[in-house]
């Protein structure tokens, strides 16, 4: 067995895990989006939190959208 | 209290290409370290997160053409990556001749890619590219913000919004 080394080999990770890593990735997107947007830095957290959120929430209405269309549409 | 100068004007060249290079220089260019910075660490972060899930062919320039172009808009964290990804393609090859526009070449390669431990497949795939080809978009985002900012000629933090004007009492609508 080859040994794991970081940033040279992948991680092995499970679908479950791959929807956890969703948060980081729009905190991250947040954190950009909203650094060049807002005028008073002071802010920004609170801001990330609010679109973060909006983020969180949206794209889990969208996926029970999309789940009820799959189960129920004829 | 950081004020907005429009007095020096800023070379918007310098801007794009500091911008591109390195996620966040141009806005420390333009006078806006804090934001440059936190552009910096969370690009960065986001980049080398997503390297760090899927190893080294992460960036692959032979195979992920769209997912590599979102990628090299880091700077230099992609070219960084593009060169460690080329060595294990030299190493891998070693030598020998591959089309890799022929299925039976890029059966080949993967075999030799599974034996090493590198070949990077779903979800760890999902999650890597996705992380570093946002960390590019982001960056693209900030490239053009440093830009126009530059054509602008606007450096420093901007002034705080105005408030609205006060309606004297009374007056009527």
């Amino acid at each position: 067995m080859i040994a794991w080394t970081p940033f040279h080999n992948p991680m092995t990770l499970s679908f479950y895990h791959e929807l956890w890593l969703l948060l980081p990735l729009c905190a991250a997107v947040g954190v950009v989006y909203k650094t060049i947007r807002i005028h008073d830095l002071r802010h920004l957290v609170r801001e990330v939190i609010f679109l973060m959120l909006y983020m969180v929430f949206g794209l889990f209405a969208l996926a029970v959208a999309i789940w009820l269309i799959h189960e129920y549409w004829p | 209290m950081p004020k907005q100068q429009k007095t020096s004007t800023p070379a918007p060249l310098i801007a794009l290409v500091l911008a591109y290079l390195v996620p966040g220089a141009g806005h420390v260019y333009l006078g806006r370290r804090k934001r440059g910075i936190i552009i910096f660490v969370t690009i960065t972060a986001l980049f080398w997160s997503g390297v760090a899930v899927g190893g080294v062919m992460t960036v692959d320039s032979v195979r992920e053409r769209w997912w590599f172009i979102a990628e090299m808009l880091t700077g230099v964290h992609g070219l960084v990556g593009w060169h460690r990804q080329r060595k294990v393609y030299e190493n891998v090859l070693s030598g020998q001749a591959y089309d890799l526009r022929r299925q039976d070449d890029q059966d080949l390669l993967d075999a030799k890619l599974h034996e090493e431990g590198v070949a990077l497949v779903a979800p760890a795939e999902t999650v890597a590219r996705a992380y570093a080809g946002i960390a590019g978009l982001l960056n693209l985002m900030c490239i053009f913000d440093a830009l126009m900012l530059a054509i602008m000629g606007r450096t420093g933090e901007p002034p705080p919004p105005k408030p609205a004007a006060a309606v004297p009492k009374g007056a009527r609508t």
